[in-house]
């Protein structure tokens, strides 16, 4: 199976991307600093390293889906339970996490 | 073992299948499909109204719901109008859920 | 025997019944103390009359932004429009001042109260609106300019004065105070954030650009001239916007919620010193 070279990842990672730094969507730049966007937030670690971080794909979804569950008192939205955002965003949204 | 159907009949009966398999699926939502899903919407929407708990997203989806059937676009308004109901029932469950699980985040 | 064994069971339940209720007794004075040591103990280098001045109290590089502004204070037009207001009498020659304790003047730090007459929270808003109608005139919108003129006359009467917010011993009274307290600390909005999220997990951290200020002092300043805005802000229409902002639905200017709210954070704020009206970015 062919490994996809890094430019062509990015590119294919663009929707996620969009999604995720997209105020009306996942808006993350408010408090995540991530690699590639403007202004961004501190109120939150900052995401890079996110395949050493979160191995476990079905781990990082969790967070994203209902960050409460782990945490009652974090103030990460709850963007699977709250509908905020569809499952196949936060899908996209992983792929492009995991290219930061 | 029997012997296979021929070519043609294959195809027909696959044909035949896709199509109803496609009618089936896109089965047109008519006025009333809309008026139901709709009045589901807003009588959730309204619990959530009591509850002093409601989101502006369930709002803005009911609205654009309405203007779909407007346009005579029942599926979308179908559609529209159930993501409503389901933004109005989530925005309830919060709101029963803070009921108690405010307490938790009081400094003490 | 037996009836002695059941009157001792009963006792027991009795005792633990009670301790469970004060356990829940609503504690205000217990609060007000763990609300500021929460804050002073997270940021010891901020001196505590500093905390009214909000994200200025988090920021230094903002802190000299707002040293600059205030050379030519934006809100100055409101606080004299606020003055006039106050000196031009309604259709049946009463005043503003008729209506309040000192002419208005140098009172608003003790708003808003518990009015055991008619068993609710009174803003300084919700006063003014209802001297108004006292006085056959017809309210104004609590989100528009003419409020925040009068408030802001009113706070620079006031500036310096501590908070002195009163909690009756009235049932009714602590019922509202928990209710404030309640609805501070409730998760709302699509985005389900309640206002402790920001302003007592993340003080001084940034949402974007934004610099979050601490709960701690938070509506010293009220009303404000935001830049964002253009113009001027009372707290009602903060309340409103911050609703918004975490997609939930706006309630109506000076719902009870509102202004429990407000009583809560008032109370929790006394003897730290009125600074309004105020400048944000």
């Amino acid at each position: 199976m062919l490994a996809a070279s890094p430019a062509l990842a990015q590119a294919l990672a663009m929707p996620g991307q969009s999604l995720a730094f997209g105020r009306d969507k996942g808006n993350c730049l408010t408090c995540h600093v991530i690699a590639g966007g403007d202004a961004p937030g501190n109120v939150a670690p900052p995401l890079s390293d996110m395949k050493k971080r979160f191995p476990d794909r079905n781990e990082l979804a969790a967070v994203i889906y209902d960050e409460t569950k782990r945490n009652p008192l974090t103030v990460m939205p709850p963007f699977g339970r709250n509908l905020i955002l569809t499952h196949d965003e936060i899908e996209a949204v992983i792929d492009f996490l995991y290219t930061r | 073992m029997k012997r296979a159907m021929s070519s043609t009949i294959t195809r027909a009966l696959f044909v035949t299948l896709g199509l109803l398999v496609t009618t089936a699926a896109h089965a047109a939502s008519t006025q009333a499909d809309f008026d139901a899903a709709y009045a589901a919407a807003q009588s959730a929407e309204k619990e959530a109204g009591a509850l002093k708990n409601q989101w502006t997203t369930t709002e803005q989806v009911l609205a654009a719901a309405k203007k779909s059937a407007a346009a005579g676009d029942f599926d979308s308004a179908v559609s529209q109008a159930r993501q409503a109901e389901a933004l109005a029932k989530a925005s309830m469950a919060q709101a029963k859920e803070q009921e108690t699980a405010w307490k938790a985040a009081v400094i003490h | 025997m037996r009836l002695k064994s059941f009157i001792s069971l009963a006792l027991i339940l009795f005792a633990a019944a009670a301790r469970a209720r004060a356990a829940d007794t609503v504690n205000p004075e217990a609060d007000f103390k763990a609300f500021r040591d929460y804050f002073t103990k997270r940021f010891p280098n901020v001196p505590l009359n500093d905390f009214v001045n909000g994200p200025y109290s988090m920021d230094a590089d903002l802190r000299k932004q707002w040293e600059a502004i205030e050379d030519f204070p934006p809100y100055d037009f409101s606080v004299d429009r606020g003055k006039d207001m106050f000196a031009t009498p309604f259709k049946n020659g009463k005043t503003y001042g008729d209506c309040f304790p000192n002419k208005g003047v140098g009172i608003r730090q003790n708003y808003p109260y518990f009015d055991e007459k008619s068993g609710q929270v009174i803003t300084l808003e919700l006063a003014l609106n209802q001297c108004r109608q006292a006085n056959s005139e017809e309210p104004f919108s609590y989100v528009k300019d003419e409020m925040a003129s009068l408030t802001a006359y009113m706070a620079f009467t006031s500036r310096g004065k501590p908070f002195d917010i009163k909690i009756p011993n009235d049932a009714r009274a602590l019922a509202a105070y928990e209710n404030g307290e309640k609805y501070f600390y409730s998760r709302r909005g699509q985005l389900n954030f309640s206002c402790a999220s920001c302003h007592v997990q993340n003080p001084g951290q940034h949402i974007r650009t934004e610099v979050l200020a601490p709960a701690l002092g938070l509506l010293n300043a009220m009303p404000i001239y935001r830049s964002e805005w253009n113009g001027m802000g009372t707290i009602s229409r903060r309340f409103v916007t911050c609703n918004s902002q975490v997609r939930g639905v706006p309630l109506e200017p000076q719902d009870e919620n509102y202004r429990d709210v407000e009583y809560y954070l008032s109370y929790m704020a006394n003897g730290l010193p009125i600074s309004g009206p105020g400048a944000r970015p």
